[in-house]
């Protein structure tokens, strides 16, 4: 497998305080990466950088072997899926207006191609057609997260940024959405890096799982070796109930 | 009173809906810049942020203004007229266009502006599909409000020479018409409203999502091209080359020659006449608008002219008519032309019992008696420097007792015999009916104010056909003449336009 990104020395700081410390990881192309760590430890700074929300101020990451700082933010971001926390849609457009933002930004005006990328999507992530002209305020929580997902991935993009996209529906509606992302990873083959801070939900999803604390890498491994061999008692502690 | 009002709207309703096109194209035409200025504006501080502060205390601060004031500080750079009015409004309208603008913009949840940031959005983008339409239901209720606002507000428009349903409100305050005052207010409250619930049917048809957008782009597109043909159409087909602008000041007899003058200029020659009445500040905006060629004539008092305009100090008799002419020309380029014969200036007037009773005539056979006589004015003849004390000092008169009244009173009180004496000016519309005797400045203590015609000399040398129609009426009209139209204005309620044709086809000067 080759490696699809790569952070090198990256730290950041927010005026004196430290958020990442020399952080240095690779990530393999169609890896699902679960990164775990407590409040405030840097994981969702992290998942910024990759798609330039945020900056760093040292180091660099590359996609591809290609420094991100070299491509333009916008046709980068428009190359990585990204969902955020209760997957926001935009309250405004209809649900087909949703999924298919990226593509219309980028097709422009091939219609037809983004109609199909919007059929594609909603039928990978397990939604009805008739739901095409509805409004977000008229799905339902599990749905919208759906649509969110679709919305995500509706241009292929091969890396997908997942920041607590579940974290707002209830504990029935999170296990048939984690069961999706699954089979969606296994599908596409696409690289995802998912922020949670539910450790459950980390060995659940995770083919590989980072865990933070307060800015540096505490362990980067498979879940069993995790489980099995703890690096610190940091970890033990967090995984004591699995 | 509102069975009046309606048979006023309905008797005039040419005059009425001419002016209320002209208040729906000064105020939309308003309304169109500002929302386009206010919303760019808006959209600019909501993106440079540190500039937001400054710029709403300035937007705020011009929304204080006094709308007078406003206008006074407009007319030297943009003269008087629909211009003037235009700006003013878009001024005012500023502050709820940007204020919504940059409200309902700033208030979009930063949740949202991330996931369309993060999603590849530029900045362009995300101000256009995920920022602007969900903070419209802000800025529209913003735009909302700044048309019912901008409609009332129009009523202004018409203090400075704009046209407008405020015409209506000016004239029927300056010529005694109440019923006129309220018909012109009715209207402009009514085309508020009108465009509100509009504009509010509009709001819900947008909200409702989905069907509907299109019903309304229908209304809108109706809307707009009914003004568009209305307003842009004649500009193109209607030469504007030949058409002469008429000013009058805002006072009744002023009204009257003015329709007196665009009946006989447009009967005896080609030339069409543009005439707007009473405007604001009278002879100082109707200079400015005669300094910019926005008028080509205008009737006007030698007197008024000799101080206010020449700023001659000193009284003016009409010994030095000469002199003022000539520095008319050398000053502005124009000239008086056409005296009416009467002469509009102050005097004093006795009930004719007295009158015959002491044999009086002039002032000095007054001061004689005054001793007997009560004199009436109201409060301010008392305290002007002209007033009572120097008029009595000059004449010698020493009246048995003085008593404050007000203006509109003094001809119930003379009648009632409650006073014997009282101030007058020589036109006064009350004057006619009433049974008194005016009686004769005889040491010219008032300056004279003979009422002519000001124009532009320009204009007499395009079209000297003019000059032919303005001589035609000198000397004319006398000071009771004059007295009867403004009683007939003022007091039996005819229109300005019919005692002037009255006038004309009495002296022959036109035909039925």
């Amino acid at each position: 497998m080759k490696d699809k990104i790569i952070f090198k020395d990256i730290s950041k700081t927010y005026g004196n305080k430290e958020i990442l410390k020399n952080i240095n990881l690779k990530i393999e192309e169609g890896e699902f990466i679960a990164i775990l760590g407590p409040s405030g430890c840097g994981k969702t700074t992290l998942l910024k950088l990759v798609n330039r929300l945020l900056t760093f101020d040292k180091g660099s990451i590359l996609i591809d072997g290609k420094d991100i700082l070299e491509s333009n933010p916008v046709d980068l971001r428009r190359n990585i899926g990204y969902a955020i926390q209760g997957s926001i849609l935009f309250p405004h457009m209809t649900i087909e207006q949703n999924i298919s933002y990226v593509p219309s930004l980028l097709n422009g005006n091939d219609k037809k191609r983004t109609k199909m990328a919007v059929y594609k999507w909603l039928k990978i992530v397990g939604l009805d057609e008739s739901l095409l002209e509805r409004y977000p305020d008229e799905l339902s929580g599990g749905q919208q997260q759906r649509v969110g997902i679709a919305r995500a991935l509706a241009a292929s993009p091969d890396i997908l940024l997942m920041d607590e996209p579940f974290s707002a529906v209830d504990e029935i509606t999170r296990k048939n959405l984690q069961d999706e992302i699954i089979r969606i990873q296994k599908e596409t083959g696409i690289t995802i890096l998912f922020v949670t801070h539910d450790v459950e939900e980390a060995m659940r999803l995770g083919t590989k799982i980072l865990i933070l604390n307060n800015g540096s890498i505490e362990q980067f491994d498979v879940p069993e070796n995790i489980l099995s061999n703890p690096a610190s008692d940091f970890i033990k502690e967090l995984i004591k109930y699995q | 009173m509102i069975i009046q009002i309606f048979t006023i709207l309905f008797e005039r309703k040419n005059f009425f809906l001419d002016l209320l096109w002209q208040h729906i194209y000064i105020s939309f035409t308003a309304v169109i810049i500002a929302a386009v200025i206010g919303l760019g504006i808006g959209i600019f501080i909501e993106r440079f942020r540190c500039t937001s502060k400054i710029i709403l205390s300035i937007v705020n601060f011009m929304y204080t203004i006094p709308s007078i004031a406003l206008l006074g500080f407009l007319i030297p750079f943009s003269g008087i007229g629909n211009k003037t009015a235009i700006i003013a409004l878009i001024i005012y309208a500023m502050l709820p266009m940007v204020r919504n603008t940059y409200i309902g913009l700033a208030n979009v949840s930063p949740a949202i502006l991330e996931a369309s940031e993060g999603m590849g959005s530029t900045k362009w983008q995300t101000l256009f599909r995920i920022k602007f339409p969900l903070a419209f239901p802000v800025i529209f209720s913003g735009f909302r409000s700044m048309v019912t606002m901008t409609i009332a507000l129009a009523g202004i428009a018409s203090f400075i020479g704009a046209g407008g349903l405020g015409v209506a409100i000016y004239r029927g305050i300056t010529t005694n018409n109440f019923v006129m005052t309220m018909a012109g207010s009715l209207l402009i409250a009514l085309l508020a409203i009108f465009f509100d619930v509009i504009l509010n049917f509009g709001e819900k048809l947008l909200t409702k999502r989905k069907k509907g957008k299109y019903l309304y782009n229908i209304i809108i597109g109706i809307v707009c091209i009914a003004i568009l043909i209305k307003f842009i159409v004649p500009t193109f087909l209607v030469p504007v080359s030949n058409t002469i602008h008429i000013a009058t000041k805002p006072m009744t007899e002023q009204y009257i020659l003015g329709e007196m003058l665009k009946e006989l200029i447009e009967h005896d020659t080609d030339l069409s006449v543009k005439l707007t009445s009473g405007v604001g500040g009278g002879t100082t905006n109707i200079q400015l608008g005669m300094e910019s060629g926005k008028f080509d004539l205008y009737p006007e008092y030698t007197g008024t002219g000799w101080n206010q305009v020449l700023k001659e100090k000193g009284l003016y008799t009409e010994k030095l008519f000469e002199e003022m002419n000539k520095k008319y020309q050398k000053d502005f380029n124009m000239m008086w032309y056409g005296m009416y014969g009467f002469n509009n200036t102050y005097g004093l007037a006795v009930s004719k019992k007295i009158a015959e009773k002491y044999n009086l005539r002039t002032y000095s056979d007054l001061a004689a008696v005054s001793d007997k006589l009560i004199f009436g004015a109201e409060y301010d003849f008392f305290e002007r420097e002209d007033g009572y004390d120097a008029l009595s000092r000059t004449y010698h008169m020493n009246f048995s007792s003085t008593v404050d009244m007000d203006i509109g009173l003094k001809y119930q009180a003379m009648k009632d015999e409650k006073i014997d004496v009282m101030n007058i000016f020589t036109t006064d519309g009350q004057l006619t009916g009433a049974d008194v005797t005016v009686l004769e400045d005889d040491l010219s203590f008032y300056p004279s104010y003979k009422a002519g015609n000001i124009v532009r000399v320009k204009t007499l040398e395009t079209y000297p056909e003019l000059k032919n129609v303005l001589l035609k009426l000198e000397g004319i009209i006398t000071d009771s003449d004059m007295a009867e139209m403004n009683y007939k204005v003022e007091t039996m309620k005819q229109e300005p336009g019919n005692v002037a044709h009255q006038f004309l086809l009495e002296h022959r000067f036109v035909e039925e």
